[in-house]
């Protein structure tokens, strides 16, 4: 399912909520998060991971990986939390007002 | 922080570029391995994991290239990248650079310094206030019949009590003034005669001192003058004790109040010394010597100023029968400054240029279409990497705006040498040369039309490159297919409209040049080589030779002295000389002749002249006798007539012994017997065809301000300092000015002509080389592209003259082409040089075969040299080639 423009970045931001996490490892844990519904292809990941990098809601740091490969990490930033809360917000906001008025007859 | 965030990543981005490039390469392959591990955890063989994690990457370039579009500071980055490519592209190909740039310069060096000269003279504010609001009032009339004739005071005084569109009329004439006095010798200055409101309506405020208050102008004020910045730094040593002095003005008293700075040039760029004007009332009508200059009330347009002054002028008619046909056009003080002629004129060279940058830039674009062919694999490649196309027209158009800006900056150096040249020799003897000069203005113009130029040539070939089709370019392996042959096609109708255009240019110049070629053979009417005329204007200075005995006397002793300095064979004095309008002109009556009530007979040019004159110019006697040493105040009044006078107004008459007098009957001027005819001279300019005059001897029709003229034996312009020494030597006073040769009085009348015609021709020139260029180019590549093809018909028994033919006749093709073409766009132009031209139509034959022949001559020469270069082409080099 193709994702809705701006859903991405609320979602990354999400994925790395609890921990900090590597390129591979935030996909999956996104098509985690939404049961398989979305699959975040590596052309829109690390674009989009370079873009809130810059933007500092997420920082980077080399490290190791589960099976002892380099790789690099992220995490969120405070601002990225701020962010994430004031995405998620948003996202309801709109999630409830489409619903409400899909339910109208 | 963000921003701070923002900032830290566009430095990074900028100034760490490796490191960041080769951190994004280890994370995506890092990704990979990780990805290539899962694959094989899940059970897959090492290969065919490997396979499907690259698969589901999908490009591994494609996706750093994505990467890299989201980086702050992309556009930048990609712009300083792409400059230093283009500095790179051209530096690999300088024979392409050397000749696009020189190409740009000549384009935009001459538009920038034609642009400079169109500025100063028809866009730069005059150093007047609100200069557009400034009129000048002239009147036209028959039997005068001048475009921009000049009106009496008493014209002045009924206008001015009518006028309501205009406030703050004044009323000024030129004149020439001996300026005399305790601070130095005297001189002869330009000078003008003005009342007072003429400062204030041009609201020029004074260097120091004050200009004329309303009132100065009553019939019973005090004679004031202001100086010109120029003459109170020469006489006054630009001393602010000059105020209030009294300097000599015709012999006359005048107190000096103010002194104008130098930028105020009105009515002349040489007027010096302002007078205050008495508005004396007037008893009759004339002379004619003034003309109006006004400011337009607020609100009110030069044309309703216009309407409402040509009604004011009907009731002038009404009330004067003299007047026929009465306008009083009105112009804009910039007009009036540059005079009717100039603006056209530069309207012609601005759009000639234009032209000539136009060619300047279908060549260079030619150039980059041919280096696309070349370049057509290296965007293919970069295309399949994953550059986007819209990427690719960057690169290019950065490339191109690149050239242009160094072809613009050459330019900029072509056209700073062609304005100094020109203001320093100013060969039209421009009105307004003090505002051309190189400025912000110029330069603005500069970078926009080298911006403008480098998208216009860039664009259609960036455009095609980006287009390209990966497949088969990369499979052509560089040879040229389908692609190269439409660009091909593209090239040559580019050449075929860089012929046109300048085969357009070479005729326009032709016809200005066969015009000027009439103009330099019209004689002014005199047989003495103009080389061989001095003439000095001569100004007693004492008002005591305004008694025409002292005066005679005066100028008798004059003549004798010029005759014996070494060198003179001749002299004489005259008030009036061929070719500029340098001279009176009156009506005249004739005796027997009746007119209508109110009629009366034209006003044509009239002279007075000395016993010499005729013989001195060089102007042939055709019946009857000159005048002589016998024809004085005390014998019987004379005149002599030109053979035009005889031909208009006594054509069934003897003209000899016919009575005439100057003047119309009101004045009750002396009737003259004509005693002879002489060949017609061109009073009134060498372009006018009829110029009836007539001649009144010196003695009985005396004036204290003559020319002298004198011929000699060789080179004229060595006689002016004996002349002015002995002529000096009689009077202290004596002021002799404007020495001049005719041969410099002629040039100087034909300056405007020559002046256009010059700058036409080069601009004709250059792009007449500029289109051989073009020819050359394009014939050159299509030889080197054919080199196979060429040296199989030599292995087949072509002679080398087939292969000259084949070549040549490409070459043909296309000029034979844009000549058609060409030819069809010069019919249409050159109706704009109409009023340029004199004796040449602007369909003239000459001109329109001899600039085709010229443009094929120019284009098989161009395309003779690879031509010929292709006979060199060895068959088995050739074929081995492939």
């Amino acid at each position: 399912m193709t994702l809705l423009q701006g859903t991405l970045d609320l979602l990354i931001l999400k994925a790395l909520a609890l921990t900090e996490l590597h390129g591979l490892g935030i996909s999956h844990r996104i098509s985690q998060i939404t049961n398989g519904t979305f699959q975040v292809k590596p052309g829109s990941l690390f674009p989009a991971l370079h873009r809130m990098e810059e933007a500092g809601w997420l920082s980077s740091v080399w490290g190791d990986s589960e099976n002892n490969r380099r790789a690099k990490f992220y995490r969120l930033t405070a601002a990225g939390r701020r962010q994430l809360k004031t995405e998620t917000r948003q996202w309801e906001t709109i999630a409830l007002a489409i619903a409400s008025a899909l339910q109208t007859s | 922080m963000p921003f701070l965030s923002r900032l830290a990543s566009l430095r990074r981005n900028l100034f760490s570029r490796p490191r960041v490039e080769r951190d994004l390469d280890e994370e995506l392959r890092a990704y990979l391995d990780q990805l290539t591990e899962e694959k094989r955890q899940e059970g897959m063989g090492a290969e065919e994991a490997r396979r499907a994690a690259r698969l589901e990457l999908g490009g591994l370039e494609q996706v750093k290239e994505e990467v890299r579009q989201v980086r702050t500071g992309q556009v930048l980055d990609e712009f300083l990248r792409d400059l230093r490519h283009g500095f790179r592209a051209l530096r690999r190909n300088p024979a392409f650079t050397v000749v696009a740039v020189l190409a740009l310069a000549l384009g935009i060096g001459a538009n920038t310094a034609m642009f400079s000269v169109a500025y100063g003279m028809l866009l730069r504010p005059l150093p007047y206030p609100d200069a557009d609001r400034v009129a000048v009032i002239y009147m036209r009339y028959f039997p005068r019949d001048f475009a921009f004739g000049t009106m009496c005071i008493r014209d002045y005084l009924m206008w001015k009590e009518s006028n309501r569109a205009f406030e703050d009329p004044a009323l000024f004439r030129s004149l020439r003034m001996d300026i005399g006095g305790q601070e130095g010798v005297p001189e002869q200055v330009q000078g003008a005669s003005v009342t007072a409101g003429f400062f204030s309506t041009l609201q020029a405020p004074p260097l120091i001192g004050r200009t004329f208050a309303s009132g100065e102008d009553k019939p019973a004020a005090a004679s004031l003058a202001v100086l010109g910045e120029s003459i109170w730094r020469r006489r006054f040593a630009a001393s602010a004790a000059v105020l209030g002095r009294t300097i000599l003005v015709n012999g006359a008293p005048s107190t000096v109040i103010g002194v104008m700075p130098g930028a105020f040039r009105f009515p002349r760029r040489d007027t010096e010394v302002w007078t205050s004007l008495p508005l004396n009332p007037p008893t009759r009508y004339g002379p004619w010597f003034y003309r109006g200059v006004a400011r337009l009330r607020p609100g009110v347009t030069i044309e309703q100023a216009q309407a409402e002054t040509n009604s004011i002028g009907l009731r002038m008619m009404q009330q004067n029968p003299y007047y026929k046909r009465l306008t009083m056009p009105v112009l804009g003080l910039r007009d009036a400054v540059l005079g009717v002629t100039l603006k056209p004129a530069i309207m012609v060279l601005i759009g000639a240029v234009g032209l000539v940058l136009l060619i300047a830039v279908v060549n260079v674009a030619n150039l980059m279409l041919a280096r696309a062919t070349v370049r057509e694999r290296e965007m293919a490649l970069r295309l399949s990497l994953g550059a986007g196309r819209g990427r690719l027209v960057r690169q290019l158009l950065t490339e191109s705006v690149l050239l242009a800006v160094m072809g613009g900056s050459a330019g900029l150096a072509l056209a700073w040498g062609g304005i100094e040249l020109i203001r320093a020799w100013n060969p039209g003897n421009l009105p307004l040369i003090d505002s051309v000069r190189l400025d912000w203005s110029a330069l603005g113009f500069m970078i926009f039309v080298s911006m403008l130029t480098g998208i216009l040539f860039g664009l259609a070939p960036a455009l095609a490159s980006a287009r390209a089709d990966l497949n088969s370019t990369l499979k052509e392996g560089g040879r040229t297919g389908a692609g190269g042959q439409a660009r091909g096609r593209a090239r040559a109708a580019l050449v075929v409209s860089e012929i046109a255009v300048s085969l357009m240019l070479l005729v326009g110049a032709g016809l200005l040049l066969r015009s000027f070629v009439n103009l330099e053979r019209v004689t002014g009417g005199f047989s003495t080589p103009p080389r061989q005329i001095l003439t000095v204007l001569i100004s007693p200075g004492s008002r005591k030779y305004n008694d025409p005995r002292a005066g005679l006397a005066f100028y008798d002793e004059v003549l004798r002295r010029a005759r014996n300095v070494p060198g003179v064979e001749i002299a004489a004095v005259t008030d009036s000389l061929p070719p500029d309008q340098q001279g009176d002109a009156d009506t005249f009556g004739m005796e027997g002749q009746t007119l209508a009530p109110g009629e009366t007979n034209p006003i044509i040019s009239d002279a007075t002249v000395g016993p010499d004159f005729f013989r001195t110019l060089g102007i042939p006697l055709v019946k009857g006798r000159l005048f002589t040493n016998r024809d004085t105040q005390d014998s019987a009044p004379v005149a002599i007539v030109s053979e035009g006078f005889v031909r208009r107004f006594l054509p069934h008459q003897e003209a000899i012994g016919t009575r005439i007098r100057q003047s119309g009957p009101a004045l009750g001027n002396q009737w003259m017997e004509i005693v002879g005819v002489v060949g017609n001279v061109k009073y009134l300019g060498l372009t006018v065809d009829t110029d009836p005059a007539y001649y009144m001897p010196f003695a009985q029709n005396y004036g204290p301000r003559m020319l002298l003229i004198v011929r000699s034996s060789g080179d004229a312009t060595q006689l002016e300092g004996a002349l002015r020494r002995e002529v000096q030597s009689i009077d202290p006073g004596v002021t002799l000015a404007q020495a001049a040769t005719m041969e410099q009085a002629l040039t100087l009348s034909v300056s405007q002509p020559r002046f256009d015609t010059m700058l036409l021709s080069l601009f004709a020139g250059i792009a007449l080389l500029l289109a051989a260029v073009g020819v050359y180019g394009l014939i050159a590549y299509s030889v080197a592209q054919r080199t196979h093809e060429i040296g199989v018909r030599m292995a087949l028994g072509a002679a080398r003259t087939d292969v000259v033919r084949m070549v040549v006749r490409q070459g043909a093709a296309l000029a034979a082409i844009g000549i058609a073409l060409g030819l069809g766009g010069a019919f249409a132009l050159t109706q704009l040089l109409r009023t340029m031209l004199f004796g040449v139509g602007v369909t003239d034959a000459l001109t329109f075969a001899a600039a085709p022949l010229a443009m094929m001559l120019v284009v098989l020469l161009a395309t003779s040299v690879p031509a010929l270069r292709a006979t060199h082409i060895s068959p088995v080099l050739a074929l081995r080639y492939e």
